[in-house]
Parts: C-alpha cells; structure tokens; sequence
C-alpha cells in the first residue's frame, strides 16, 4: 500500500482526520445537512464543507457529496503514492451504498407520489430531474472519478452493505495478483441521506446520543459520513519506482453468514472463521496480531457477536490484542467504512500508534476485550493488524495489514502472477426467469429460435418457499429463482458458493416509496422492514440467505452491463482461487421512475426495434473446472477470455481472441450499432450475430441472460464457440465461451 | 370494539405486514407464542409490527422489556390495546 487519501468528520485529509483520531475528538453531534424532526436519533457524524469540483452549473448538478468526497479522498490517494493513471495499467474499485441518495430524496418521493402526467411540469424543461438522477446510481461514483482523475484501464464498482469498503480493496488486490493490473486506487464512499438515517432509525439500531461502542451503556451506533481511498501495487513495483509502502495488504478473507437481512449471526462462527483465514491468508498467526479495528458498531448485537468472534480467532491471544472502534469517532461511514477503517488500520501499523474507542467509559465486561480508551497513544510496534466489516445480509469480510517486509515473502499472498491461479473456469448451470417463463439449460439453448410474448406476467412466487422468502422482495425473489434454476436441483456442497448480482440502479421505485412515506408521515412511520430491502446489496444479501449461501457475496454496478460486470467479477474471484464457485448475474425490476427520467438515455429507446422494458433475472454459475469435475457437475462451457474497458473500446477489442473454428457466433443483448461496429473490428465479424431482446424483453439484466443463453447454446452442441459482447454508457465487457 | 374482533385485526395485521402469505390469519391462536419457537417471528418482525400497531390501530407499543411482554402472544397484544384505549 503506497498511498492513501480520507475525508472524514474528523477532517478532510489524512493528516486531519489521523490527528483528530489520536486525540479521541468525537465528530458526532445534531445533523445539519437535513430536517431531523421526529427522529429518534437526531445524531450523526457530518462532513463539513464538501467541496465540488470546478464546471458549469450543468455539469457540478451531476456530482453527489458522495462523488465529492470520493474524489478528494481518492486523489489525495493517488497523489501520496505519486500515481498517474495514464502511466501504468490503473484499476479503481469503488464500494458504496447511498451514491446520489442524498440529492435525489425530495425528487424520488415527487416522482412517486405525481402521476406521469404532470412530468412535464415536475421534471422542468432544463431537464433538472434527468441531470440530478444522473448522479443518483451507485455508479455514479465510479464515472466522476473516472472522468477526473482516470482513464483507469478497468472501473469496478460494487456494494455489500457496510463491507463494501473492504470488498472494494479486496477486489483491487485479486486484480494485482492476476498480473493485469499494475496499480489499484481502491476505497468506498458514502454520504449521509435521510433515508439511511430514518432506515436504521425504524430498526431501532440508533443511539440517540453519540454512540459508545463496547460500553455496557451503549444502545446503537451512529451515523457517519466520508470517503476512504487506498493505493496497492506489488512491492516490486513500489520498489521499482522509488515509492516508499507505508504499509503491506498481507491478508484478507469474505463471505456470507446466511443467516438474517439485519441481525448478526449471535455466535460469530463466520466472522472468527474469516479472521482465521486473512490471518492464515497472510501466513501469520494470531501471535503477530497486535491491534484490531473492529467493525465496533456499537450495538447491542454487533459488539458481543464481534467479541466472541475475536476470542474464537484469537485464542489466548485476545488478552494481549488491543481492539478498538473508530466508530465512536467518525460515526458508521456505511459502505465507506470497511474502506477508511482499512485506512486507519494501515496506518496505525505504520505510525506504531494506536487510535482509540472514543466515548467508552464503562467497558461491557461480558466483552472480555482489551480497550483503548478515550486517546490513543504509541506504541513499540505493531506488526499486523486485523480490520472488520460486516454489511447487512451477513456480507463480512476482513482485511490484515503488516509492517512492510514483515510477511516472509514465501508466505505472503502478493505475489503478482503472469495471469490467474486457474484458467480453467467453467459454467456449470444457468438460469434465466421472465415474461419468457423460467428458462435451464435446454430452453435458453433453444430461446431464439421461438417467439415469446414479452408482455407475460412473471411469477417467482410459484417456484418459491414462500415461508422462507416472505423477506424477500420481489427484485429478490426474481433472483432466487434464476439463482436456485443455475445451480440445479443436484447442486451440493453449496456451503463456499458466493453470489454476485448487477443492479444499475439500486430499488429507486421502493426507495421513492419509502421517502415519500416518511416525508409524508414523519421519520416514525419508516418501515423497518422494507429499509433492508433498499440497498443495492439486498438482493445478494437476500439470496445468500434464501439459498444458503456462505461465499463471497456482493452487488455490482454498471448501468445496463451490470449483469456482465458481475460475472467477469465472478471469473476474477474463481480464477485467483478466492473462491471455488460463485453464481452470478443479474436481476431487475422494472422501474417506472428510472423509465420515467432517464427512458431518454438508453441505447434500446433510440432502437427502432427496441422491446417492452420486462421483470428479468439471469444467472450462471461460474465455476472452477477442478471443483465441477470433483463434483461431477455437467460442464457447460469454458469462460475462455474475459475483456473489460471503460470508453469506446476501441484500443481494448484489439486483445481479443479470434475463434477457432467456424461454429462460433456472437450473443449481443440488444441490437447496437456500437456493437456492430466493434465486432467488425475483430475476427468475429463473419459470424453469426444473435440478439436476446426480442425474445426476452429490455432489461438492464440482459447482458446476464445473453451469457446464459450462450453457455446453454454451447453446451448443448449449437455452437461451438461464443462471444458475449455487452455494452452500456461509455464501458463494455466482451466474454468468450468454448467447448469444453 | 370487542376483543375477539380486536385480536382478529390483530392476526390479520400480522399476516398482512409479515408477508405470511398462505397463512389464514384465523388460525392463529389466541395465546401461541408469537416469537421463536411459535410463529417464527423475529426481532425485526416486532419492529414492523409496533410500527404497523401504532399506525393502524393508533396505539404504541413501548420499547424494550414491555415490548417483550406485550408481543408474548396476540392476546397480550390485545389487552395491551384494550388498556390503552381504556385509560
């Protein structure tokens, strides 16, 4: 790790916030940014003066406080580890949760609550509405960065909840290990909005005074706000170019509890696993452990849960390791906080100073814990420390950081290879629900050769446990399904499965819903249980729980390709060997308001043959040849090739592969004069061209479907060979399957 | 209103707001544990229900231990809405 960059309530840069943190300042007091009127907790650790980046008006209306704070932080980043994105092959891995919430809340509760009809006069000439929704999905975030300080040679961007910071460094370092990518810029932001603040409210998981974690007085957390950035790159290359690491990524581990949408698992049984295994990960052991930075979201189920798991981890040990929560201090920063809490970790290990738990008095002495208290202080060294973060839905992961040169190089994980651990990935399963019916492997193979009627109602429900999804919405439901019909009746050992899904924008239309409700009726009158539900995440969070899933498990986002960037972020975690199996995809509701303001924007609204905008899920499983043939799964196909690219994608289509024989063809989801153009560029265009939207309906899951269809068309003898080709805004994915 | 058509709108609620499709909120019995081992609610079902109590009955549920006591059964909850109405 070279460089890193912070906005935090305790100030706008590393050197304020670090100073800030030392002194055990607390930034949480009445919030500002907004009306707290009927809240139970009026509280919260606020960002001052978030500043916008220069432009016209037209253009600063599209930046969000959380794309503010994600650029100062993350150039701050790239300035102390001295990189330019044009001078190396740079990836950016952004996580989040709230994006655009904050500036879109009054329009959203407008749109649900006026009819269509009077758009006209509710959106404004000047096209006010379609600009601020610009800055409303999670992508956004990843666009503005791009826009200001890339190009960067692949964008992620991806959220878990409250461990998308950390989800976000550890996708950087499986990119820096498969040799593809020199240098990451790797973090998380978020910003504070009425809807996260009245959401936890109604869940009762507030405290209305600034939030005491590990105290025996302590009744919730509190919210924060802020951005964290980080940058990694091997240590032959910081080396190389005379970079100074302040600290070593030496360990990380992720999965899912499967357990509950809001509630920890009690007994941290995953949560004191995947301490074992970052620690392991980083060929260490609980005796180089010498401080945590706890997830310590103050809680009365969190703080316990968190304790057992350290004991459970940490053995004996646990007596000697000092744990301490920033939380007391910068609030819960949300999806930024696995990543300015991984900040925080590095940098205590690389200052030898512990920071403290601020607003901790009276220790729980259930908790068995050794504390900082109050201020932090020096100490004689710390050689490696552990990180937590847990996101609703169980999505918990856990980064270790060490002294530079501290990991014995046999042992440590960064070691950047000349590609994957494995080439040999497969797809084992698929599955595609929509007006189309619920589609395997024969039907998708078969799909475009018949005509389905796009306007069909979709059911989940009729393939469901209904007891066990009464939780689930229906974005939710729709993803269970094509998950379960993926992964087969058959499938077994479904305990190291992950699940990985594209949302483009997150649930706006029951977003709007909730705001216009609360706005309407008072913060009281939020739904707890409908809250959970409205993070991007949720669906993931909802399947892992339905189907049992305890993999990695997180949402990615990427405007109409968000379904392939899922599967390509599942190939990259299979083929690193982070995990053995990961079914991925997409699911999306139709939304009314994103057809309502931004219906303009997209491709398929200029198509002449544009089809209905449709309910659709898709999956795949992407797998490990090994772990399917130990299985005796039906191998589908092999993922051959995977390219991503952000722009026209003209330099990056020249990488890929011409096919070997003549019975390949090209799966485009829509019909697409961009894609024409770029797959005459390649030896690809004498192909077959077949395109998915006639048969299933416009979705933003499409792309998923269009991988779906291609492996079923391949493993059922149709073709031989196919490239996926999916393109949104500005960015595309190409994936090439084969025979096996 | 008398009780047994309070705790009927009870049940009702608890059905509606609980997503417990295909269960006839008729047979819910009167005194069966709403939590763990009974119904199989949880702590954010309680939350849903004390807001959907307050709102379509018009009567708060307390937080905390009283909370505990009152979700004991539908019942309880009843008695606890028959008291509150009558003071």
């Amino acid at each position: 790790m070279t460089g890193l960059g912070l906005v935090t309530p305790l100030g706008a840069d590393v050197e304020a916030t670090w100073a800030g943190l030392v002194r055990g300042e607390r930034a949480i007091a009445p919030v500002t940014l907004f009306d707290v009127a009927g809240q139970r907790a009026g509280v919260a650790a606020q960002v001052a003066n978030v500043t916008l980046p220069d432009g016209p008006p037209e253009v600063i209306a599209s930046w969000s406080r959380t794309a503010a704070m994600a650029r100062i932080a993350a150039k701050e980043a790239m300035l102390s580890a001295r990189l330019d994105a044009r001078e190396a092959r740079v990836g950016l891995v952004v996580g989040g949760t709230t994006a655009g919430m904050f500036e879109t809340e009054k329009l959203l509760a407008r749109l649900h609550a006026e009819p269509a009809s009077r758009d006209k006069r509710a959106l404004g000439s000047a096209g006010g509405a379609f600009v601020a929704m610009l800055s409303h999905p999670l992508t956004a975030t990843g666009d503005r960065l791009e826009e200001q300080l890339g190009p960067f040679s692949r964008v992620r961007v991806l959220s878990s909840a409250c461990s998308s910071g950390a989800n976000a460094v550890v996708v950087g370092a499986i990119w820096l290990l498969s040799g593809e990518i020199d240098a990451v810029v790797v973090g998380g932001s978020d910003g504070l909005c009425r809807l996260t603040l009245s959401g936890f409210n109604a869940l009762g998981a507030l405290d209305p005074e600034p939030c005491r974690p590990f105290d025996r007085r302590r009744r919730g957390a509190s919210l924060g706000e802020g951005a964290g950035f980080l940058v990694i790159e091997s240590a032959e290359r910081a080396l190389a170019r005379g970079s100074q690491p302040v600290a070593e990524l030496a360990g990380w581990a992720m999965g899912s509890e499967a357990h509950h949408i809001t509630n920890p698992a009690p007994d941290g049984s995953m949560v004191a696993a995947l301490i074992e295994r970052a620690i392991a990960r980083a060929g260490l052991s609980a005796a180089d452990i010498d401080y945590v930075n706890a997830h310590g979201t103050a809680t009365p189920l969190n703080d316990p849960m968190e304790a057992a798991a350290l004991a459970q981890a940490l053995g004996d040990e646990i007596r000697r390791v000092p744990v301490s929560s920033s939380k007391g201090q910068i609030g819960h920063t949300l999806g930024a906080a696995g990543a300015i809490e991984a900040a925080i970790t590095a940098l205590v290990v690389a200052r030898r100073t512990l920071v403290p738990t601020a607003g901790l008095d009276e220790p729980d002495p259930s908790l068995g814990l050794v504390h900082i208290p109050h201020v932090g202080h020096k100490t004689s060294r710390v050689r490696a420390a552990v990180s937590n973060a847990f996101g609703f839905g169980g999505m918990d992961t856990v980064l270790v950081f060490s002294e530079p040169e501290f990991v014995p190089k046999a042992n440590g994980p960064m070691l950047p290879r000349a590609g994957y651990a494995s080439s040999s990935i497969a797809i084992t399963g698929v599955g595609v629900l929509g007006p189309c019916g619920l589609l395997g492997v024969e039907d998708c193979a078969g799909l475009l050769q018949r005509s389905t009627p796009v306007d069909a109602a979709v059911d989940p429900d009729a393939y469901l446990d209904l007891e066990r999804a009464r939780r689930l919405d229906r974005t939710a439901r729709l993803a269970a399904v094509a998950v379960e019909r993926a992964a087969g009746e058959s499938d077994t050992g479904t305990e190291a499965t992950g699940v990985i899904l594209g949302s483009a924008f997150g649930n706006v239309d029951s977003s709007a819903a909730f705001l216009h409700r609360t706005f309407l009726k008072g913060p009281r009158s939020a739904s707890p249980a409908d809250f959970p539900n409205l993070v991007p995440s949720s669906p993931v969070g909802h399947v892992s729980i339905y189907a049992r899933y305890r993999g990695p498990s997180f949402a990615t986002a990427d405007f109409a390709a968000s379904g392939e960037s899922a599967i390509v972020q599942a190939y990259q975690l299979v083929a690193s060997g982070e995990s053995q199996r990961i079914v991925a995809g997409a699911a999306e509701t139709r939304s009314e308001i994103v057809d309502r303001v931004l219906g303009v924007l997209f491709e398929y609204t200029a198509s002449q043959t544009a089809a209905p905008r449709v309910d659709l899920a898709a999956a795949v499983v992407v797998e490990a040849l090994s772990e399917a043939r130990r299985r005796g799964a039906r191998v589908l196909a092999h993922i051959t090739q995977v390219l991503e690219w952000r722009g026209d994608g003209r330099v990056a289509i020249e990488a890929l592969r011409s096919p070997r024989g003549e019975r390949a063809e090209v799966l485009l989801a829509r019909a697409d004069g961009g894609a024409d153009e770029l797959i005459d560029r390649t030896g690809w265009r004498f192909h077959p061209r077949l395109v998915c939207a006639p048969a299933l309906g416009e979705s933003d899951a499409l792309g998923a479907a269009a991988v779906a269809v291609a492996a079923a068309r391949i493993g059922t003898a149709r073709a031989a060979e196919a490239l996926v080709l999916g393109l949104a805004r500005a960015r595309g994915y190409a994936i090439v399957l084969a025979l096996p | 209103m008398d009780s047994q058509r309070l705790r009927l709108q009870i049940k009702r609620l608890i059905v509606q707001e609980l997503n417990l499709r295909g269960r006839d909120p008729e047979t819910i019995e009167d005194d069966a544990p709403l939590f763990g081992a009974g119904l199989g609610l949880d702590s954010l079902d309680a939350l849903q229900l004390a807001m959907s109590i307050e709102e379509k009955i018009g009567v708060s549920i307390p937080e905390g231990e009283q909370a505990r006591e009152i979700f004991r059964s539908v019942r309880a909850i009843a008695e606890h809405v028959a008291k509150v109405r009558g003071a």
